[in-house]
């Protein structure tokens, strides 16, 4: 009976198919054909022709009404397979991203490393941030319309955000320039283009105060060459601290 | 599945006890047999036959593996079978008689069966439907075990025939 598998004849494999189903063969056997059954198409064919001649044979076997917990038993036990059938499937290929444990034991200690690390940035900075908002509204100077505003919530940067799309010549530039109280001069911040909102880091520069002046100058295009102011105001506004 | 249980459930346990041998463990066999179609629905193949044919031969399955897995029988030894042999000679030889009652099937392999001789017929009826090995139906018709298994090869070559 313990023959290779290469070189079985037909007959061979019919006899081994007919004594697995008759279920005469000792149990090592029986482990064997089970596993060849999956690769081995002839034995699967010869296998099934056997159950279907031998199935009738199952008559002979008096029935006998179950309990009335087996049922239940397999409801329940049904159910909870139900639960795990996503997982039951994804484990038959070995390579699913989604049952590595190492990936996901990974993101979740990345994760939350994240969330202590950005709770504790948030508990320190909360107390810095508030107090230096600052809001600046800047207008024409000729009508009072509103051109552009300043956010300052971060006090590493500020925001010019544009309200409308500012008539520029062709041939000039808009420049950004701001001066607190206690400045000799105002500081380039650099050139704007009209229509976009403009960053602007405070590095080199001391923390906004309050009434700190902004404006807006028309320069030519590659903006002032004294470092100072030179063209027409075109908005100009001063911080106002918001509580 | 509702519908399988309460149409077959009965006559899967009938199946699973008379291998298994104990109302227990028929039903946890039964169960078990539920579990596996129920979870490999999808892998059934009607190409392959019947789903009612299926649950039948799983559940079959099962029970033969499990009687299998766990025979801790003795192997009946050369010594032995002639001590068998003499007493079944003894005895009035239960070779002869049908221990099954088959005739008033209908269906193929019950007149394919007819050609077989009435032990011959007896053995093969004994590894289906009681799931015996070749030792256990030795010792239960007190026939050689080598004698059981050529017997049992033979016949199923004419069954085979038979059937086509």
């Amino acid at each position: 009976m313990t023959r290779s598998p290469e070189g079985e004849s037909p007959d061979n494999i019919d006899e081994l198919a007919s004594e697995y189903v008759l279920g005469t063969l000792p149990a090592e056997q029986r482990i064997k054909i089970k596993k060849r059954l999956a690769q081995d198409a002839d034995l699967q064919t010869a296998v099934d022709a056997w159950e279907q001649r031998l199935l009738a044979l199952t008559e002979l076997a008096e029935p006998q009404p179950p309990s009335a917990l087996l049922w239940r038993r397999i409801e329940r036990s049904v159910n909870s397979t139900d639960r795990r059938a996503s997982g039951v499937a994804a484990t038959a290929k070995p390579t699913s991203w989604w049952n590595l444990l190492p990936l996901w034991r990974g993101l979740a200690g990345t994760s939350l490393v994240a969330t202590l690390l950005l709770g504790s940035i948030l508990l320190t900075r909360t107390a810095v941030v508030n107090p230096t908002t600052y809001l600046v509204v800047l207008v024409a100077p000729q009508n009072q319309a509103p051109g552009w505003v300043i956010q300052a919530s971060n006090p590493r940067e500020i925001q010019l955000i544009p309200l409308e799309v500012a008539q520029v010549p062709a041939d000039k530039v808009l420049q950004f320039w701001t001066k607190a109280d206690g400045w000799q001069a105002p500081v380039s911040l650099g050139l704007v283009k009209p229509g976009q909102t403009f960053s602007v880091p405070l590095d080199n520069l001391p923390p906004l105060e309050p009434n700190q002046l902004f404006e807006l100058t028309l320069e030519n295009p590659n903006g002032s060459q004294t470092g100072k102011p030179t063209g027409p105001i075109q908005f100009i506004g001063r911080a106002v601290k918001v509580i | 599945m509702q519908d399988l249980y309460q149409q077959e459930s009965a006559r899967l346990l009938g199946v699973a006890k008379r291998i298994a041998r104990d109302n227990a463990l028929a039903e946890d066999i039964v169960h078990d047999a539920f579990i596996k179609i129920w979870t490999r629905a999808a892998s059934f193949d009607p190409a392959r036959g019947s789903a009612r044919g299926w649950i039948f031969i799983v559940t079959r399955h099962l029970a033969l593996n499990f009687m299998r897995d766990n025979a801790r029988e003795v192997q009946v030894s050369e010594h032995s079978e002639m001590a068998l042999h003499d007493l079944a000679s003894m005895q009035t030889s239960s070779g002869n008689v049908d221990s099954f009652d088959y005739r008033a099937r209908s269906g193929r392999i019950y007149v394919c069966l007819e050609q077989l001789e009435p032990a011959r017929r007896n053995c093969i009826l004994h590894a289906y439907v009681d799931g015996y090995s070749h030792s256990q139906i030795s010792q239960k018709l007190g026939t050689p075990l080598g004698t059981v298994k050529a017997w049992i090869k033979r016949s199923l070559v004419v069954l085979r025939e038979c059937m086509g």
